[in-house]
């Protein structure tokens, strides 16, 4: 071995662990995100101290519920170097139809088992747009774009687009479930709802994957080149199926959450909020190409978005500048993340 | 005793190819090739681009099955084996292409696979950490590199082309591998680490490993020793010890012709100066001061950190010096970036060709004339086709390139190939001075040949060539002088015609040693 190439490396090794942001930003891009939510906080913590009230933060909570579902099934496709925009429709066809099922024909189906065969269900579309994106050899984007018209299509034209006002009473008894209630200064009664738990119970599901199992790690090595893990022997076809059949679920699961929560099932809901989420994920220090990201990450860039959404009101933006705030935010995070890689 | 003999054989034998056959489409890749693996054996297999070699190891480590034939390993027959078959078995191979996760980490890159391949590659097990950090730790020592706790959690993309190729080595011997197969592993390594690599091979081969190198340096093939196995058009033309055969045999059964291992260089440089850098500094370089006749061929070498890369890349733009001053055809001359050294008229060819140099999925023809399009060009920014063409035709008769198809991706041309599309490009700016760097790096011997006349004929008309490479017979047949850089300073000077390899890889580790002293 040539010993200085050695000693080079031995010293940048040694370098690396004196601590500078920068060299933070680059290992762990969602420091960038977690600054920016913190600096958002406390500015509109200034502007309008509302913000701070146990109300505003319970919102809070309750928008990133299906939004975090949503793009935690994102970032484990985009870790694997795929990407997802059929999520919206597999939630709207799971969440309509199932709505549809239980109060024509099985009105006493608890609550319990209308959540798990959301799930399934969902991960049964998700695996066929796993299994087409194996076996079509097509970028997954054209393939999920071609499937959210299908499954979409197939909704409107053959479930129904009545909008149903009054659910299962099973249903919207879980969307007031309590997890924590409180009574506000004003006297208002706040409620935490139970089912707010799915999200960091997900959460820390795809963390674990991702990071504890053998299949996590086939995800990363898949993102970060494709034909060379099926070299080293990564089954790409499990792989494809799992990851979308994963995000299926959560989109699944969301859905019925969704319906749960606003206590009504709208089949022209949901589709249409990809980009949003994308954006999360993508805030979230995931890149679009592959390969990186964390769940932290993910979930930073879920509440960037759902904050952002949130107070604009409350230091009296008015709410149409959303989207011009959050693609500017983009735009900077995407230039910080790019600079500090060349600059290395 | 013959009995014996023949069951200590049958119990070394890991591998047989039987009567394998591959065709691509209409191309007949591989003719019937057998080949017998014995455990504990170091294999050179040998032979010209194209010639199958990539194929078979291909076939070896599961990657593609072949038309006809049968693989025999450990005594069971297969007809096609699958990645986690031929893993499980224990042949490991380390890719020309690394075929390193980039975004994983080294301790990852390293020892990821050994939990999968034990797992007959089953997705749904936990990810056993402790073991991944033995694992790494310990064939990360074997191979010379560090295997601290940061250097694990290294990214790999941000890593050292020649430490990456060290950690493809690691990842292939950290399983309990009996086969490994390297695919040109050496060509980013100086002879330093050439040498580390050669004892990693001897313990492998102590520990009964067999060692399969695909290679193109025959010399490192003699230094390994071993069994040498020559294809030829998808045929085994050869095989046996390599003590059997000198390079000369060994390349004519390569190419299927006589090959000229002389002194390429004939002529002389022409009177006059060319080119001259006095005092020039950049990042890697202290003070150079060197010149150059017109025709003269100048040889630059030196290890990878000697500044002979950073050199090269400051006169010709790519990454400009911070202070001297360079002068050519006695006008001093500004170059900061690649576009003023190619309005000067000064050439540079990249190492790597692929990365740098060429649009793969594009014809010869586009690639012929990337660098003219403002000259072809009307005032309108149309492009003229006809005389394009005339130009590229000309350019490709100049370097021989071995079709006349100039509609061809460069992507399907071999290696020689490739280079000859690049050097041709140079030329279409006719430059004074063209600056090579490894121009034959992971090119075979008849391509070399071809190459090293092209590289002659140039200097015939009066352009200046500094030749920046590894490969030290290739500066003794084809300079004029040769300079040795160590530390960003010329420590030696040479006539190539009087020098020798020994004394040049003296001169390159001289001051090495002085200060490790």
């Amino acid at each position: 071995m040539n010993t200085s190439r050695l000693e080079e490396l031995k010293q940048g090794t040694a370098e690396r662990r004196v601590f500078s942001l920068a060299d933070l930003v680059r290992r762990r891009p969602e420091t960038i995100t977690a600054i920016l939510l913190v600096a958002i906080c406390i500015i509109v913590a200034i502007a309008n101290p509302a913000f701070l009230q146990p109300s505003t933060l319970v919102d809070i909570g309750r928008a990133s519920v299906v939004m975090g579902l949503f793009a935690l099934g994102v970032f484990i496709i985009l870790a694997a170097g795929g990407i997802d925009v059929s999520f919206t429709a597999i939630a709207a066809f799971t969440m309509y139809s199932l709505t549809v099922l239980v109060q024509n024909h099985l009105p006493g189906l608890p609550i319990a088992v209308i959540l798990l065969v959301a799930t399934v269900g969902g991960a049964l579309l998700g695996v066929i747009n796993g299994l087409l994106v194996h076996h079509l050899k097509v970028p997954s984007l054209i393939v999920t774009i071609g499937t959210q018209y299908l499954f979409r299509g197939f909704l409107l034209s053959f479930i129904g687009t009545v909008w149903i006002m009054s659910l299962p009473p099973q249903m919207g008894a879980f969307g007031r479930l309590p997890l924590l209630q409180f009574e506000s200064a004003n006297g208002a009664t706040i409620t935490l709802p139970f089912y707010f738990l799915v999200l960091p119970i997900a959460a820390f599901i795809t963390w674990w994957i991702l990071n504890r199992t053998l299949m996590g790690r086939a995800i990363f090595a898949m993102g970060g080149n494709a034909n060379i893990a099926s070299r080293l022997g990564y089954d790409l076809k499990k792989l494809h199926i799992f990851i979308f059949g994963y995000a299926g679920a959560l989109a699944g699961l969301a859905g019925i959450i969704h319906v749960c929560a606003n206590r009504q099932a709208n089949p022209f809901d949901l589709v249409g909020t990809e980009i949003n989420v994308i954006a999360a994920v993508v805030l979230g220090g995931a890149k679009i190409t592959g390969g990186t990201g964390t769940v932290l990450g993910t979930i930073l860039g879920v509440l960037l978005i759902v904050v952002i959404n949130s107070v604009l009101v409350l230091v009296g933006i008015p709410s149409t500048w959303q989207r011009l705030v959050v693609g500017v935010f983009i735009l900077l995070a995407a230039a910080f993340f790019v600079t500090r890689q060349r600059k290395k | 005793m013959s009995a014996t003999s023949n069951t200590q054989e049958a119990s070394s034998r890991f591998l047989e190819l039987c009567n394998i056959q591959k065709w691509f489409g209409g191309v007949h890749a591989l003719r019937g090739i057998d080949l017998t693996i014995n455990l504990g054996q170091a294999y050179h297999l040998l032979g010209e681009n194209g010639c199958g070699k990539s194929t078979v190891i291909k076939i070896m480590s599961g990657a593609i099955s072949p038309s006809a034939g049968e693989i025999i390993l450990e005594s069971k027959i297969y007809s096609a084996m699958t990645p986690i078959q031929s893993l499980s078995a224990g042949i490991e191979t380390v890719y020309q292409d690394l075929s390193l996760l980039p975004n994983l980490t080294v301790a990852e890159n390293v020892a990821l696979n050994e939990q999968l391949v034990s797992g007959q590659g089953r997705l749904g097990r936990l990810f056993d950490r402790k073991r991944l950090k033995e694992t790494s730790e310990k064939a990360l020592a074997t191979v010379g590199l560090p295997s601290d706790g940061a250097f694990l959690n290294t990214i790999v993309s941000d890593l050292p082309l020649a430490a990456r190729q060290l950690v493809a080595i690691a990842r292939a011997i950290a399983t309990r591998a009996k086969l490994v197969i390297m695919d040109e592993p050496t060509t980013s390594l100086t002879r330093r680490e050439v040498d580390n690599l050669i004892r990693v091979v001897e313990r492998l081969r102590q520990e009964n490993v067999a060692v399969l190198f695909v290679t193109h340096k025959l010399d490192e093939c003699y230094r390994i020793g071993g069994n040498v196995v020559v294809f030829r058009d998808g045929q085994c033309v050869a095989q046996g010890p390599i003590e059997d055969y000198t390079k000369t045999q060994i390349a004519e059964l390569m190419t299927g012709r006589a090959i000229d291992s002389a002194r390429y260089r004939t002529a002389k440089p022409l009177d006059g100066e060319l080119f001259s850098v006095k005092g020039l500094s950049a990042a890697g370089v202290e003070t150079m001061d060197l010149s150059l006749r017109k025709g003269e061929i100048l040889g630059i070498t030196g290890l990878a950190d000697s500044g002979r890369n950073e050199f090269a890349m400051a006169i010709t733009g790519v990454a400009p010096a911070r202070a001297g001053t360079i002068t050519l055809d006695g006008r001093q001359v500004t170059i900061r970036r690649p576009a003023d050294a190619i309005d000067h008229g000064i050439g540079y060819v990249p190492e790597d060709r692929l990365a740098e140099g060429l649009f793969l999925d594009k014809s010869i023809f586009e690639n012929e004339i990337a660098l003219i399009l403002t000259r072809l060009s009307n005032r309108f920014g149309i492009i003229d086709k006809q005389a394009g063409r005339e130009t590229a035709a000309r350019l490709s008769e100049e370097m021989r390139l071995n079709t006349k198809n100039l509609d061809l991706p460069v992507g399907a041309l071999s290696g020689g190939n490739q280079q000859r599309v690049l050097i041709g490009r140079w030329l279409s700016i006719a430059p004074k001075l063209l600056v090579l760097h490894g121009p034959t790096v992971g090119v075979d011997v008849g391509s070399k040949d071809t190459i090293y006349r092209a590289i002659q004929a140039l200097a015939e008309r009066g352009i200046g060539l500094i030749i920046v490479s590894d490969d030290l017979p290739e500066l003794l047949q084809n300079a004029d002088r040769i300079l040795v850089m160590n530390g960003g300073k010329v420590v030696a000077e040479f006539d190539a015609e009087q020098a020798t390899e020994d004394q040049l890889y003296r001169a390159m580790l001289t001051s090495k040693l002085e200060t490790a002293q």
